[in-house]
């Protein structure tokens, strides 16, 4: 009833105002703020101006003017408010019917509940004042709008007010409010300043430059339906404020129109739920609708259910725009007690968003937790921190804080040891509910000190998920656990969070600081008069900013004497930072007792504390850039990350590179000496000596008579034969052996090279000579390589049949000559060439034929090479095997990382 | 103690450390290339650091007021000097040049532009005008800057001096006495410094006495975790002046004793000392024996002897001989009977590779470089197990030092006695003649015979001479006859193993001379340069534990 009827009034108005006024507003504020606030305060603009003066029609009729203008054309007229939107159906149906079945959907879970609220509210509301007679006539004038608009009538009614009860939950909050505290403050917010209302000239100017920096931003955050209509309202009541001043019209208009907004925004959320996510990336897209959707309402008038409440609306509107203002001011009063009864709204964003995001937080989860950075190459160390610090504040934080992003705020109180964190968070929660003492560093185990309402919220929460919860430090806390502590004069929706330090020797402390740094959605920071150019705070500081997380920062320990300068200094140095914007506050030094300072100390703070809690908008707000900016920060961490994988993966390959390049020199040794006769040396040599020097060489050959048994001559010397064999076997292995000692030496000497990564993995025992199995494996394979090589000539001597006929031949005895020949008979300083080719070659090639030699002869060499390579892949698969003990990613990691940080962009 | 005694022992301390000193020189003279480059430099600087402040004035104390900003170093140094010499303030970093005063200044002038503490920062203190200081004679003090601010990120000041001061006094306060920067950078790395180090908690008005009490407590627990034995803690003021006295005191005892320098430069010896222990662990190392034992030497001989195949040439040798003298000292009827037999070369039409497989054995002994490099890389791998990487590398490099050219050398040097295969000595060419004689005389003797037959038996016609034809004489030519066929047969059998014999004699004799030159070579080429780098290496653990002491 309440959003028909605001419906219907912002309908109402503008068909009833000739709101130029409204699209000069729109101008003004399109220029400075993005698009989403613009509309809206177009849209609001319009009541204000044409509550106060709607003679002032002629100003601006700019580029919106073909709506203002049809709105002139139909002052206050329900029908033909009416009229118009059925007449302009055009664009109406688009809108409306995603309205009217959205609203339903969406808002069908909540609103029961909400209801209650708001028929509690209502009437307590109706009691205090006249007032609620304002409000009323939203619902009756909704009626007279209903027998058109039955289908939205009993939906939105629930809803709008719901919508109203929430934006009075904002307004004062504490339990036990002190009217002069909350007066002051009250100007800094929305509804409050709509309560204010009445007395809008005085108090308008006010709120309206306090809020400006935010009307920047009021929509664009991402909003849970309800938070979005609080929020909404909340900044429509700025933003309407602001066009209130620029218009220097009446301030009364202001509660109408934080209706209105209200309205607008279900509209919007609507939409916006079945549109799915993008809620507030299209903070434009969004505002857009719900303008547009007013605009159809007001102007070209959308379908009847629209219209309908468009009509309604007037009729509250016109009664009471000034009076709505009291009411809700005294809504609010009315509110206050209920709101303990749902002390924590969890609202999950509208489920695609959710799903997208979650689903791209896991894919990022997944595509980092698995990662090994096993290589020392420079800058793993922070790669590793960077990786277990994403994965820390992705289960802390990230996916907890999407998944309910209006739980109640964590502030981290954070700084150096002995700045008086502790003493600060009791003094706050006015209980000692941490430890303090002289001793540093005091706090080791964080203590989370909230609202008692808050308190179950935390027990159970994912924020923190991995830390144990206990109701006071034992003495086996450990720093995976978490002191949950409650404390009446906290503000509820805010939770203060107790630290270890970030700088005394105990370093598990720094770290357990950082992972509760990372869950935070806001940053205290405290330092002291003594610490503030600790080199330490200045480093959280660049990470805080580095991060974008909003931060807030006490000087502590502040000498009454020397105020002045340290904070004029100190204000300085901030400012040379960067940090001057930053929010400061600072804490005298005083006397300590019970673990807490005198309260007149920290009222600033927890005044400040307070508004953060009022002001759902602005806590929203503040937990969104927190966690923009963690999301933003994964922008350069992630693939920063991935960049260091690469880094990993490339050098990896380059490590595997000198592996291979060592004994692929090896290999070349080995071909060397295979082929210049180095082998036929020494022992060789002698064997041969013997072996052809005795005349066994020649005995090998003998004419084939018949009759007589041709392998009995072969025997004849089978002992020379097996030492010769013998000899060569041993040469072979030999030049192996050595070769793959030296590729082994020269393997681990270029690992070395490589600036103190390789270093780690050469230290591998044994990698800096050849494995132990290498001389066996060298014996094995010459062996079998020299069967080959009978092999080879046994089944090439078949070739020449001509000679088979009159010569019979030893294999065995033949393939050793070969051998010799193979291995650089020719080029070994033995050899007694003449013209015709070497002793072996002519021996062979007169058995064999030239043609069958030169196959074996290639055969017998590739086969070798083959053989020697297997032996040495063998080798080197020590290497590689000490390079996968190091846990190095695979190739597709940093791509991997790439795609999650791109689908996290596209969900957002 | 009196001041002559404290002199007396600060003499024994100093030439002890000198001795100390003069054997990291030799630690460092020998560790490049086996020791971590950075330990290397640390331990010259500290070789340099030490000459340097042994050079300048042993009267003068160095005294440095270190710590934190904020802590209250300059509160208490114009505490102590009695005079507002440092400026104080509330902004944070305050100190930014180090501040020095100066009790008796004689003297003390090098030893300030050691420091680099500029002219304009240095005062000196009148000890005459200062009743009761006296004991602070020779005292200079020094007020660093902070180490922990966003300054000190860029200025090393503070780090210099702490790393050359005498005497350090951590300034600490009640807030920050547990910091990080203090404690993981200094003063857990300055652990065993613990005679040169005191503790000053400053601002201790802050606290109530019984909160002093337990920080004092809490700190010592934390200084000792820290591995400070026994610090001393002074808790101070310098806003009231309290414990100000106390920690002059201590800083008189150190003055009036004047060895702080030198029990500074020992704990940073200690240091760097452990350190380099830790990299090389003396005790185990020093069971490397100082040469290569004989069986090392054997083994090794052994093995080069097998990459020129001694035992293989010797066998060749004496199969070679024995083949080759067939044609020489072998009975000929039995060489022409073999003759007949048909060839397979000649078969194959090579007749002429014949000669050329005789030309094989012409070649000499060489090594074999790969088993030569087999061999002298087993040797080092036998010597060093328990030595440190670098070292077993050295070693090694040592041993393969003149790898390159060891092959050929050994292949010339051996080459010198081995015979030639081809070699044919003089009996054999006497032996042929003989058996050719022989065979003359067989011929002759046959002639003979059947000249007898033809004129004396048959009568075919008158012979030439009456010898001829006495047939008489046929059954003794006939015998004559056969027994020069088993005179030739005998001389083959009994020549050929008189061949078999001298080639194992000459065998036995190359073996043991190709094995004598061998060693030899080994000996001068190998075992002397890794003997060399043994040498070096149990000197320089010998140095690392007299540095150690």
């Amino acid at each position: 009833m309440k959003s028909t009827a605001s419906k219907a009034g912002r309908a109402d108005e503008h068909a009833g105002q000739p709101d130029d006024k409204v699209i000069e507003v729109k101008d003004s504020e399109g220029r400075n703020a993005p698009e989403a606030p613009e509309e809206q305060t177009a849209t609001f603009s319009a009541v204000p101006s044409g509550d106060a003066d709607p003679g002032s029609a002629e100003d601006g009729a700019t580029p919106g003017a073909e709506a203002s203008a049809e709105d002139g054309v139909k002052p206050g007229e329900e029908t033909s408010a009416e009229q118009d939107a059925n007449a302009a159906t055009g664009s109406g149906p688009l809108a409306a019917p995603v309205m009217t079945t959205a609203e339903p959907e969406a808002d069908s879970p909540e609103t029961p509940a909400r209801a209650k609220d708001a028929v509690v509210t209502d009437p307590e509301a109706q009691v205090p004042s006249p007032d609620p007679a304002v409000v009323s006539p939203g619902p009756e004038a909704a009626s007279p709008g209903a027998e058109v608009t039955a289908p939205e009538a009993p939906i939105a009614p629930p809803e709008s007010a719901t919508a109203r009860s929430e934006a009075s939950a904002t307004g004062p909050e504490d339990p036990s409010p002190e009217p002069e505290v909350h007066g002051p403050r009250a100007a800094l917010t929305g509804p409050e300043d709509a309560a204010a209302g009445p007395v809008s000239t005085v108090t308008a100017p006010e709120p309206a430059s306090l809020f400006e920096p935010k009307v920047h931003q009021p929509s664009t955050n991402e909003l849970t339906t309800d938070q979005a209509m609080d929020e909404q309202a909340t900044d429509d009541g700025t933003t309407d404020d602001q066009a209130t001043d620029d218009q220097t019209t009446d301030d009364q208009a202001t509660d109408p129109q934080a209706t209105d907004e209200q309205t607008t925004d279900d509209q919007t959320t609507d939409d916006q739920t079945t549109a799915g996510q993008a809620r507030d990336e299209d903070g434009a897209a969004d505002p857009a609708t719900g303008d547009g959707s007013t605009n159809d309402g007001s102007a070209d008038g959308p379908t009847a259910p629209e219209a309908g409440p468009g009509e309604a609306g007037p009729a509250g509107d016109g009664d009471g725009a000034s009076p709505a203002g009291e009411g809700e001011g005294s809504l609010f009063r009315a509110v206050r007690p209920v709101r303990p009864a749902e002390p924590v709204r969890e609202v999950p964003l509208p489920k695609p968003v959710s799903r997208a995001l979650t689903a791209a937080l896991t894919g990022l989860k997944h595509s980092v937790t698995g990662l090994r950075l096993g290589l020392d190459v420079p800058g793993v160390e922070e790669a590793r921190k960077a990786q277990v610090e994403i994965l820390a504040q992705l289960d802390d934080y990230v996916i907890p804080r999407v998944h309910m992003s209006t739980a109640p705020a964590l502030v981290v109180i954070a700084g150096s040891t002995g700045a008086g964190k502790s003493t600060l968070v009791n003094t706050l929660a006015a209980a000692k509910v941490s430890a303090t003492g002289v001793r540093r560093p005091t706090t080791g185990t964080p203590v989370l000190a909230c609202h008692p309402d808050d308190r179950e919220w935390f027990a159970k929460s994912d924020v923190l998920g991995g830390m144990v919860r206990v109701a006071r430090p034992g003495p086996d806390s450990s720093l995976d656990t978490l002191v949950l502590a409650a404390s009446e004069r906290l503000p509820p929706g805010l939770a203060l969070l107790d630290t270890p330090d970030i700088d005394s020797v105990v370093e598990s402390h720094h770290e357990i600081a950082h992972r509760m740094l990372d869950a935070a959605d806001l940053w205290v920071f405290v330092t002291t008069a003594t610490r503030y150019a600790d080199a330490p705070a200045w480093n959280l500081l660049r990470l805080a900013k580095e991060r974008g997380a909003r931060l807030a920062i006490v000087l502590s320990r502040v000498p009454v004497r020397s105020r002045e300068v340290v904070e004029k200094h100190f204000a300085r140095m901030l400012q040379e930072y960067g940090l001057g914007e930053v929010e400061r506050f600072v804490v005298n030094e005083s006397k300590v007792t019970g673990g807490r300072l005198p309260d007149e100390d920290v009222a600033e703070l927890r005044m400040w504390l307070t508004e953060l809690s009022v002001d759902d908008q602005r806590r929203a707000q503040a937990i969104q850039a927190t966690l923009d900016g963690v999301l933003n920060s994964f922008r350069s961490r992630l693939p920063a990350l991935a960049r260091h994988l690469e880094a990993q993966v490339a050098f990896r390959a380059e490590l595997r590179t000198d592996v291979d390049a060592a004994y692929m020199g090896a290999l070349a040794e080995i071909d060397r000496a295979t082929s210049d006769g180095s082998i036929l040396r020494g022992e060789v040599l002698a064997r041969w000596q013997d072996f052809a020097g005795s005349g066994d060489m020649m005995r090998t050959l003998h004419l084939r008579r018949p009759g007589r048994a041709a392998s009995k001559t072969g025997q004849q010397a089978p002992a020379r034969l097996r030492a010769f064999k013998a000899a060569l076997r041993a040469g072979l292995e030999s030049v192996i052996i050595s070769a793959g000692q030296r590729a082994a030496e020269e393997a681990v000497a270029r690992w070395r090279q490589r600036a103190g990564v390789g270093d780690g993995l050469a230290a591998a025992p044994g990698l800096g000579r050849s494995s132990e199995e290498l001389p066996r494996r060298a014996a094995r394979t010459v062996a079998a390589w020299q069967e080959h090589v009978v092999a080879l000539i046994r089944s090439g001597g078949v070739a020449k049949r001509s000679v088979a006929k009159v010569v019979a031949f030893d294999e065995e005895a033949l393939a050793l000559v070969f051998m010799v020949g193979l291995l650089g008979y020719g080029n070994s300083d033995i050899a007694a060439s003449s013209g015709t080719g070497t002793l072996p070659e002519r021996l062979l090639r007169g058995v064999l034929g030239a043609e069958s030699l030169r196959a074996i002869g290639t055969r017998a060499r590739t086969d070798l090479r083959a053989r020697v390579s297997v032996l040495f892949d063998e080798e080197t698969l020590r290497y590689v095997q000490v390079l996968d003990e190091a846990g190095i990613p695979d190739e597709a990691a940093s791509k991997r990382l790439y795609q999650a940080t791109y689908n996290l962009e596209v969900s957002r | 103690m009196t001041v002559s005694g404290a002199r007396a022992g600060a003499v024994d301390t100093r030439s002890d450390l000198g001795v100390r000193l003069t054997a990291l020189a030799r630690v460092v003279e020998l560790g490049p290339g086996r020791v971590d480059p950075a330990l290397i430099t640390d331990a010259s600087r500290l070789l340099m650091r030490a000459g340097d402040r042994l050079k300048l004035s042993g009267d003068h104390t160095v005294v440095a007021l270190a710590g934190g900003t904020g802590s209250g170093k300059s509160s208490l140094f114009n505490r102590i000097s009695g005079l507002e010499l440092s400026p104080t303030g509330v902004r944070r970093p305050t100190t930014a040049r180090t501040h020095a005063c100066v009790w008796g200044l004689d003297g003390a002038g090098p030893l300030l532009d050691w420091l680099q503490v500029q002219w304009r920062h240095r005062f000196a203190r009148a000890s005459a005008l200062d009743r009761g200081e006296s004991q602070l004679h020779g005292l200079i003090l020094l007020d660093l800057p902070d180490h922990d601010s966003i300054r000190a990120i860029t200025d090393h000041e503070a780090d210099r001096l702490i790393e050359i001061a005498d005497v350090i006094v951590w300034v600490l306060d009640p807030q920050k006495y547990a910091d990080a920067a203090t404690h993981t950078r200094y003063v857990a790395e300055l652990a065993g410094h613990e005679a040169v180090t005191v503790f000053a908690l400053n601002q201790a008005d802050r606290l109530a006495p019984e909160e002093l009490a337990e920080c004092v407590v809490d700190l010592s627990d934390l200084l000792k975790r820290e591995g400070v034995q026994q610090p001393r803690i002074v808790p101070t003021s310098a806003t009231t002046g309290r414990g100000v006295n106390s920690l002059k005191s201590v800083l008189a005892e150190s003055v009036v004793n004047r060895r702080a320098a030198v029990h500074r430069l020992q704990a940073d010896l200690d240091r760097v000392m452990g350190r380099l222990t830790k990299v090389m662990p003396a005790p185990e190392a020093m069971s490397v024996q100082q040469s290569v034992d004989l069986a090392r030497q054997e083994g090794l001989t052994d093995a080069l002897c097998d990459a020129v195949g001694v035992p293989a040439v010797g066998e060749a040798m004496e199969n070679v001989y024995g083949a080759r003298s067939i044609a020489w000292v072998g009975w000929p009827f039995a060489r022409w009977a073999a003759r007949l037999r048909p060839d397979p070369l000649n078969s194959l039409r090579l007749g002429g590779l014949r000669d050329e497989i005789k030309a094989v054995t012409a070649a000499s002994v060489s090594a074999q470089p790969a088993e030569v490099e087999n061999a002298v890389q087993a040797l080092a791998d036998g010597l060093t197990p328990g030595m440190p990487e670098a070292w077993r590398d050295g070693v090694r490099d040592a041993a393969r030092s003149n790898l390159a050219r060891l092959p050929q050398v050994i292949s010339e040097d051996v080459g010198e006695v081995a015979p030639p295969l081809d070699r044919v000595p003089g009996w054999w060419r006497a032996l042929k003649i003989w058996q050719y004689l022989l065979v003359a005389l067989f011929v002759a003797g046959l002639a003979w015979a059947v000249a007898i037959v033809v004129y004396g038996v048959m009568g075919v016609g008158q012979e030439p001479a009456d010898l001829l034809g006495d047939v008489s004489a046929l059954p003794w030519l006939g015998l004559m006859t056969v027994s020069v066929l088993g005179v030739g047969l005998l001389s083959a059998i009994a020549s050929r193993n008189f061949v078999v014999l001298g080639a194992n004699r000459e065998r036995e004799r190359l073996e043991r001379d190709m094995r004598r030159r061998i060693a030899a070579i080994a000996k001068e080429q190998v075992v002397q340069p890794v003997e060399q780098e043994l040498r070096r290496y149990n000197e320089f653990f010998a140095a690392l534990t007299a540095a150690r002491r």
